[in-house]
């Protein structure tokens, strides 16, 4: 915990702070939601160029802590992040729904559904970002790069299938739907869970290697 | 005794340069300089020393616990200055401090205040705004409020105006005087380790050249005498002739 303290307080960008709260943005009406997950995307690709700038790792290194707890620092930092977001939008989703606005013209709403494929589009982009960064410890470009082809992909499925009539129900907000979208919250959830270990153990394995 | 400090056979292979059986030790109350050219390999040996690079052999034991098996524990009793690295210029020095201070349990903070005020630093400044001698004093504050048994500084006085390098190994000679602490201080500014150095560690070309007491050390380079010199060779003079010999063998 003192290194996820240190991770916010000293290695993270402001933007980091801004787009977590951007689960409120589920309140604009007539928005595609899903872009919401492409700045919890975004952030952490800011964040790490930024900790390379101000030799964040070298400062870390000095600390009593070892290359290990550094990479399980930041991947406590980008599920904080991410999983915050999210855990941020739920009140902006209720008093959405309490003040009637009327539903999303442009794209999928928040539903149970969608936070299943935010949590989805996230642990697509966390393996993959995390994993080629670590190889070398400075690559963030590369790393975001290769790790937005998936987001960007299942970003535009999601929108996609509600689309499709048999599709339909995981962009409704009725009780009864929502019901039905559950199983979808719980693979989110289990493959978040399952990309941030495996994000972990490989990112520890390869950044060991790596001489600052 | 027990060594605060042992280093052996350390290896570590780049492609173009090989850092090759390095080994050297370091004793309580004493102050080992580490010499050598620009990309000798004295930085790269001190960055092994922390596990910022992977070495492919050898072993460091600091405190008598070996650092591969207890990197946590020893690095609450380890200092590291890095001169001429700036850590979150964007930072304020208050901020720093208040991050790094949670992770040593032997923190004092009343030995840190009486730091800043023996080195004039102003908690309130950003890092950037640090002159490079400041920055220097701010991280040692830091090494020393942890209470710091062994210090490992890197190349300190890099860019410091003679003033600050005089204040700075003043420092250190009082850092070590009680006999607890020491210092491993790595520089090509030979001229201070003549005032300040109890040992030298002289690495050329990625090997250990030698390793001894600064009088031993001095007697093993008698060799380099020419008639010409008036008195004993210095540090600088040593390293000047033992890179220049190098030179010539590999123009032959």
């Amino acid at each position: 915990m003192k290194l996820l303290y240190k991770e916010w307080a000293l290695a993270a960008h402001p933007s980091l702070y801004i787009f977590t709260f951007m689960g409120c943005l589920v309140m604009v009406p007539a928005y595609p939601y899903t872009v919401i997950f492409m700045f919890g995307c975004l952030s952490p690709y800011i964040t790490f160029t930024y900790a390379r700038e101000t030799n964040d790792a070298w400062y870390t290194a000095t600390l009593p802590v070892t290359k290990r707890d550094m990479v399980g620092a930041k991947c406590l930092l980008l599920m904080s992040a991410q999983i915050g977001q999210l855990l941020i939008s739920i009140p902006f989703v209720v008093l959405r729904s309490a003040i009637g606005i009327a539903p999303n013209p442009v794209g999928m709403d928040p539903t149970l559904a969608w936070y299943g494929a935010g949590l989805t589009i996230y642990a697509a982009f966390n393996l993959i970002f995390l994993t080629n960064y670590y190889r070398t410890g400075y690559k963030a470009g590369r790393a975001f790069i290769l790790a937005m082809v998936p987001v960007m992909l299942l970003m535009a499925a999601g929108e996609a299938c509600t689309h499709i009539p048999a599709f339909s129900f995981l962009d409704d907000n009725h009780p009864e739907q929502l019901l039905r979208q559950l199983p979808l919250l719980a693979a989110g959830l289990l493959l978040y869970g399952g990309s941030m270990a495996a994000a972990f153990s490989i990112s520890a394995k390869r950044f060991e290697k790596v001489d600052l | 005794m027990k060594a605060i400090l042992s280093v052996q056979g350390l290896g570590k292979m780049y492609p173009g340069f090989q850092l090759e059986d390095v080994s050297f030790t370091l004793q309580p109350g004493r102050i080992m300089g580490l010499i050598g050219k620009n990309g000798a390999g004295k930085s790269t040996t001190l960055k092994a020393l922390l596990n910022m690079v992977q070495p492919d052999s050898g072993t460091v034991t600091m405190f008598g616990a070996r650092m591969n098996e207890n990197e946590r524990d020893i690095k609450e009793k380890v200092g590291v200055v890095f001169g001429g690295i700036d850590f979150y210029p964007l930072k304020r020095l208050s901020t720093i401090t208040a991050i790094t201070r949670r992770f040593y349990q032997a923190w004092d903070q009343r030995r840190y205040e009486e730091y800043l005020k023996r080195f004039e630093l102003d908690e309130h400044k950003l890092f950037k705004n640090l002159s490079s001698g400041m920055k220097v004093k701010y991280l040692l504050a830091l090494a020393l409020s942890h209470q710091a048994e062994l210090l490992i500084l890197d190349e300190p006085t890099s860019g410091l105006d003679p003033v600050s390098r005089d204040e700075l190994l003043q420092i250190f000679s009082r850092i070590v005087k009680a006999g607890r602490r020491s210092i491993l201080f790595s520089t090509h500014i030979t001229s201070d380790l003549d005032r300040c150095a109890d040992d030298i560690t002289y690495i050329q070309r990625g090997r250990v050249r030698l390793s001894a007491d600064k009088a031993n050390f001095l007697e093993a380079f008698n060799g380099l005498q020419r008639p010409q010199d008036q008195g004993r060779l210095t540090l600088e003079d040593i390293m000047l002739r033992s890179e220049r010999e190098g030179m010539d063998e590999a123009a032959l």
